[in-house]
């Protein structure tokens, strides 16, 4: 399904895209587009094995899962920290709700 | 859900929430821990016994650490209002691998203490997944 191109406001919480983006960083991400790969993104996490839904994220979509060109790839810009593909697999299209466009505003400290 | 007029919280998480707990982890430690003591018992060979002594040291820091994150990750207030001994346990049971038990002394004994804490703990965590 393509959703209408829109611009929404999200507020980054935890460590796992630091550098590029810190605790309560608030971000300009657009809904509607298709994923680009090397852009972080807003994505659904896929459920936890015995069903628990992990929260909505800020991943960087790598590119293409490479057993299946259909899905994304995910990975935290924090090597020691974060829910990677790694863990919980790719993700589909559908899971990958928005770009991040840019950074609006960090709190200072 | 996402909007231009509402900011919506995403998730950065540094911990990995993948729901992934087994008191087995602090066990296999511990067994190894009381492996290491009879070991050191049969040996005089002092690069041998260091060694040993160093590898055991890091084990029981291990099983700590596994505890820990039984305790603080996994276990959630429901649980402890149900098992008011809990919080007691994972204090003795961490106690029984600091220096006044297995990290600091070679003493079997302190080690099969310390598997029949983790044990207790195992069987009350037992309980909580069949619920």
């Amino acid at each position: 399904m393509r959703l209408p191109v829109l611009p929404a406001l999200v507020r980054v919480r935890g460590r796992s895209m630091v550098p590029t983006y810190r605790d309560g960083d608030v971000l300009l991400v657009v809904r509607g587009l298709r994923p680009r790969a090397g852009r972080a993104h807003v994505v659904r996490l896929p459920p936890t094995a015995d069903g628990t839904p992990r929260p909505v994220a800020v991943k960087r979509v790598t590119g293409p899962d490479p057993d299946d060109p259909s899905r994304w790839w995910l990975d935290s810009d924090n090597p020691a920290e974060g829910v990677t593909s790694f863990d919980v697999g790719s993700v589909t299209g559908d899971d990958v709700l928005a770009v991040v466009a840019g950074r609006l505003w960090r709190t200072l400290g | 859900m996402l909007s231009l007029f509402r900011i919506t919280e995403v998730s950065a998480h540094c911990d990995l929430p993948c729901g992934v707990y087994d008191p087995a982890q602090a066990r296999i430690e511990a067994e190894s821990i009381k492996a290491i003591i009879a070991k050191v018992a049969d040996n005089d060979d002092p690069d041998f016994r260091t060694r040993a002594i160093l590898i055991k040291e890091q084990r029981s820091e291990l099983v700590k650490h596994h505890l820990w994150v039984l305790w603080t990750d996994y276990f959630k207030a429901p649980h402890f209002e149900k098992y008011p001994q809990l919080h007691t346990l994972f204090n003795e049971a961490t106690k029984l691998a600091g220096a006044s038990g297995t990290k600091g002394e070679l003493d079997a004994a302190k080690a099969d203490e310390l598997l029949a804490k983790i044990d207790e703990i195992a069987a009350i965590f037992a309980e909580t997944k069949k619920a």
